[in-house]
């Protein structure tokens, strides 16, 4: 009997090569992309779920209620960590965490590194498995642990354990010792590193040992077993009131007004899991897996038009098997035999397209990486868990897909069978409404991508206030001192004609090569209250060279002229003076800096941001860390190898990350583009996969309807009326899915276009344009089919039928 | 007394009005009989023979075959029933086009829990008493009509039903054609085998032992 049936099945599938192609193509191209999409999806949703101890580490946050509204932060001063597990029980153990790179010094080698600052808890915390060496490897304060891949950078091989070598901290070489090597960071990690040195190596630690008020590092803490993060949270008040209590004092002068608790600052957990979907912008810890869900989410839609599709296209087709079901019931075939027998065709349709679909999944997971920027690895779906649910999900869609053409099938009548006659006439409701789903799907998924599209459009040529097109940016990333290496930057490319300035500050305007993005910010008095504002550490032609706009006094003359600063105008405004260039803010206890000048705002963060406060100031205190070269807007090519060449000039071991500031505002739409790439494609996807469906089914109406445009046709019908009649219904779909999917994706959209401080406007013509191209799409898929229909010699399909 | 059917009424509703297809029809079929039912376009012929094959529903009367009452009986009890005593042959052949000739012989097994080799041995005495050994590989659309229905009847044949219900098998035929297949019929019929077929043409019928005249639904 089985046999019997793979047979029939077999010879079904050759028989009607071209619906059996698209059938396969269509499942095996969509179980492909979803299985790439999951994969990727569930990559996401498994950052830092590594760590054995995971569920017992936290981030420790502090949320303070600042006149303006509460503000969010995980920087904590240096006494912090100690302090809160001395104060405050249950914590097991806790580690500081600062994120600064460093460079290693080793023979004549120098090379940067991802350095993260830390504790010896760090590594009994954290899973980060010990490779060569000791396991707990920060006992000493001159040890540092280092990846395997950093042991190959400055030693040439992985076993370093017990060699030594030179850091450059704050322009000092200091010897370090390898205590261990650890294998390299999963790539599913938040933290990342290519060295671990102890926290108190740390340039600022001296300097802040005890300060409370100077934020820069965060504090991860591991609790006691049964300790719970809403008791902690809860203990930890009277720790906050002891050591801010006169930020709490300054706050409540200022106007803050205290949060539902009656509390003015207080200390919250972050489960480690949730560290990568947490942004802190709103002034609490927002979290949100908005990213992997819609992918998955994209996923799951492909599945389901090639779903809809199979499940349209059997029961279409089911009209030629209606013989076959009327002969085998006079014979005395049982309905559950049936049902089988049509299940197990589906399944090995199913089974086909689902090798196919894994095939291609894996030969393009290389392409998928690159193209979509995601670090997925293969390791993650070959854990028997996964594989079970991935067949048991498997099983589940065959058996609703499969199954329901199947139980259609399986109760068809004997005789009506045996007649071969179907009630087709137009009345097929379930097609109806899942064609309608599909097209409503293409729809909102072509919006989202034009949408998506015009906001990175519109951040990209968004006038942001300064140069982007003609100025470069270098990270300040030798051994030489950083003001020494500006002046030494400047002197090799004077007097070339196309460099047009040169200066450099302590921050880069958007993502450098380097990868490196930050800010800092810094609170004072100011006649009575608190004011805070981003912190800019420049050389004096700073402001010329980004082509920034003065509008009020003047820029800093000289080197020298440091005992003023300069603010922009979100910073005046701030000030509340009516004539800011009165104003003198007492940056260091009890010195005074006059205002010297105002700028115009520019963003000098990302376009999810308002413009916030800026301060410039000048200090040979803090170092520089990026040079900033105007060049001439001819030769830019030439002059950016200039500019290489004197790099290497000036510092010959270092590497050149310089970029153009427009390249660097780029990277940091990496996440928005990547996941338009992602939209795009999935709606490229769907589109197609809705017309394969929507093209099948073209053939089978005109195909069923053969007798109709016959006889039509013969009463004196024109081509073109024939073709509207046979277009009208599908047309009517894809209105209604218009009609559905316009106000689901105008939500939705505006939902995420919140996101931006500086968005576009959601204009009616994104929705009536992708409506448009659906339609077109789909008249263009049918029209081949319907006027090839109508064309026809009447005599030839009254004949067929 | 092999069935009987008492006062059988089929009716369907169209615009308001109650058209009977069956109107009363009273009739008693014995072992071993070759019945013909005959009458113009219409007339029920078809419809009379899908109620007797159990494949279509009557709305009033009884139905009684090898004295189990079939308007009583369970869809599943009743395809059991005419599973196991009646075998079809339709006009228009209706063989399975993906399968062979052997394989649609075999089809018929499949579902009554024969084992392969008892099933290939039926098949092979078929195709052999069929004289049709020859075309065993071939599919149905590589024959000509008569040769489909002599498959069309070998396998309502192969499992030994008690009763043939042939709808006009000869509709599709040429006179030689028909010919062949009715005194394969009257040999069947000799064997032991009840026929009731539905036939257009006086001279098919005359190979019967009795004819049933319909008219509108109704026996006259």
């Amino acid at each position: 009997m089985f046999k019997n049936y793979l047979k029939i099945a077999w010879r079904n599938l050759i028989k009607d090569k071209t619906f059996t192609f698209i059938n396969v193509i269509g499942l095996s191209v969509a179980f492909g992309v979803a299985i790439l999409l999951f994969m990727a999806g569930f990559f996401e949703l498994s950052y830092n779920s590594f760590h054995k101890n995971g569920d017992r580490i936290y981030e420790v946050y502090s949320v303070q209620q600042s006149p303006k509204g509460p503000q969010a932060g995980t920087t904590m001063p240096s006494p912090f960590a100690k302090s809160l597990q001395n104060e405050v029980p249950g914590i097991e153990k806790i580690t500081r965490v600062l994120d600064v790179s460093t460079m290693a010094l080793y023979k004549d080698k120098e090379i940067n590194l991802d350095a993260v600052w830390v504790d010896p808890d760090f590594f009994s915390m954290f899973t980060f498995p010990t490779i060569n060496g000791s396991s707990n490897g920060l006992q000493d304060i001159s040890s540092v642990v280092i990846t395997e891949n950093a042991s190959k950078k400055i030693f040439g091989n992985s076993n370093s354990v017990g060699k030594t070598f030179n850091l450059l901290i704050s322009g000092i070489e200091k010897p370090f010792t390898v205590s261990a090597v650890v294998g390299n960071n999963p790539t599913n990690s938040t933290l990342d590193f290519e060295i671990a040195i102890r926290f108190e190596n740390n340039p600022e630690y001296a300097s802040t040992i005890d300060e409370w008020d100077s934020q820069y590092h965060s504090v991860y803490a591991q609790l006691q077993n049964d300790v719970s993060v809403a008791q902690f949270e809860q203990n930890t008040q009277e720790f906050v009131n002891l050591h801010y209590k006169e930020a709490i004092e300054n706050l409540k002068r200022d106007g803050a007004v205290a949060n539902a608790n009656g509390k003015y600052r207080e200390l919250k957990l972050l489960p480690l899991k949730d560290v990568r979907f947490t942004s802190f912008r709103k002034g609490y810890a927002a979290i949100s897996r908005s990213t992997p869900i819609i992918i998955l989410g994209i996923a799951g839609l492909i599945l389901f038009i090639a779903c809809v599709n199979f499940i349209n296209m059997s029961i279409a087709k089911s009209a030629q098997r209606l013989k076959e079901i009327g002969i085998r019931k006079t014979l005395g075939v049982k309905k559950k035999q049936l049902f089988f027998q049509f299940w197990g065709e589906s399944l090995f349709i199913f089974l086909i397209a689902i090798t196919i679909g894994i095939i291609l999944s894996v030969l393009l997971l290389d392409n998928f990486k690159s193209i979509f920027r995601t670090a997925v690895t293969l390791d993650i779906v070959t854990s028997p868990l996964v594989i079970i649910a991935f067949i048991a999900i498997i099983l589940l869609i065959t058996l609703i897909v499969g199954g329901y053409p199947a139980i259609l099938l399986s109760r068809i009548g004997t005789i009506q069978s045996l007649k071969g006659k179907l009630d087709t006439s137009g009345k097929n409701r379930v097609r109806d409404v899942l064609m309608i789903v599909q097209f409503g799907i293409a729809i909102l998924l072509i919006t989202a991508t034009l949408i998506l599209r015009s906001q990175i459009e519109y951040m990209r040529n968004k006038d942001l206030g300064f140069n982007k097109e003609q100025v470069v940016s270098i990270p300040l990333n030798g051994k030489k001192n950083s003001y020494s290496a500006l002046q030494l930057l400047k002197q090799e490319l004077n007097g070339n004609p196309d460099i047009l300035g040169v200066s450099g500050s302590d921050n880069n305007l958007g993502r450098g090569k380097d990868g490196s993005q930050s800010f800092s910010m810094m609170g004072f008095d100011y006649k009575g209250r608190t004011v805070s504002t981003n912190f800019l550490v420049v050389d004096y032609e700073y402001i010329p060279t980004l082509d920034v706009e003065m509008v009020m006094g003047r820029n800093f003359n000289s080197p020298a002229d440091s005992l003023g600063v300069i603010i922009n105008e979100a910073m005046a405004k701030e000030l509340g003076e009516e004539d800011p260039l009165t104003a003198q803010l007492e940056i260091n206890d009890g010195v005074y800096y006059p205002v010297l000048g105002v700028v115009k705002d520019y963003h000098f963060q990302e376009l999810d941001r308002a413009i916030n406060p800026l301060t410039y100031y000048m200090s040979k205190d803090w170092d520089l860390t990026y040079a900033y070269v105007k060049v001439a807007s001819s030769n830019m090519a030439n002059s950016f190898d200039a500019i290489e060449d004197a790099w290497h000039k000036i510092e010959p071991n270092a590497e050149f990350l310089g970029s153009f500031l427009d390249e660097n505002i780029d990277r940091t739409f990496q996440r928005e583009k990547s996941m338009a790439t992602l939209i795009t494609s999935g709606s490229v996807i769907a589109i197609v996969l809705s017309c394969i469906g929507l093209f099948a089914m073209s053939m089978l109406i005109v195909s069923q309807r053969t007798k109709e445009i016959g006889i039509r046709k013969v009463v004196g019908a024109s081509v073109f009326s024939v073709t509207y009649i046979l277009t009208k219904d599908f047309l009517k779909l894809v209105l209604v899915a218009f009609i559905i999917a316009s106000p689901i994706a105008w939500w939705v959209m505006n939902e995420w276009l919140q996101n931006y401080a500086f968005r576009i406007d959601l204009s009616v013509w994104f929705f009536i344009i992708s409506g448009f191209l659906a339609l077109i799409i789909a008249l263009a898929t049918i029209g081949t089919r319907t006027i090839k229909a109508a064309r026809q010699n009447p005599v030839k399909s009254l004949r067929t039928e | 007394m092999l069935l009987e059917l008492k006062n059988i009424f089929k009716w369907v509703n169209s615009g308001g009005q109650r058209i009977f297809l069956l109107k009363d029809i009273n009739l008693e079929v014995e072992e071993g009989e070759f019945i013909s039912i005959m009458g113009p376009s219409g007339s029920g012929k078809s419809t009379l023979l899908n109620v007797i094959g159990m494949l279509d529903a009557f709305d009033e009367g009884e139905y009684n075959f090898l004295h189990e009452s079939v308007h009583t009986l369970k869809e599943k009890h009743r395809a059991n029933l005419y599973k196991e005593y009646i075998g079809f042959v339709f006009q228009s052949y209706h063989l399975l086009d993906e399968l062979t000739v052997q394989e649609n012989l075999e089809m018929p097994l499949l579902y009554k829990k024969y084992k392969g080799t008892e099933r290939k041995a039926m098949v092979a005495d078929m195709l052999d008493r069929f004289n049709i050994v020859g075309k065993k590989d071939l599919f149905p659309a590589q024959l000509s009509g008569g040769q489909q229905q002599l498959v069309g009847v070998a396998r309502a044949l192969i499992a030994n039903p008690k009763l043939i219900l042939a709808d006009e098998p000869t509709g599709n035929l040429n006179s030689a054609q028909s010919e062949e297949i009715m005194e394969l019929f009257k040999k069947l019929n000799s064997e032991g085998v009840t026929i009731i077929q539905v036939t257009h043409s006086e001279k098919n019928a005359a190979y019967g032992s009795r004819i049933i005249n319909l008219l509108d639904g109704r026996r006259i």
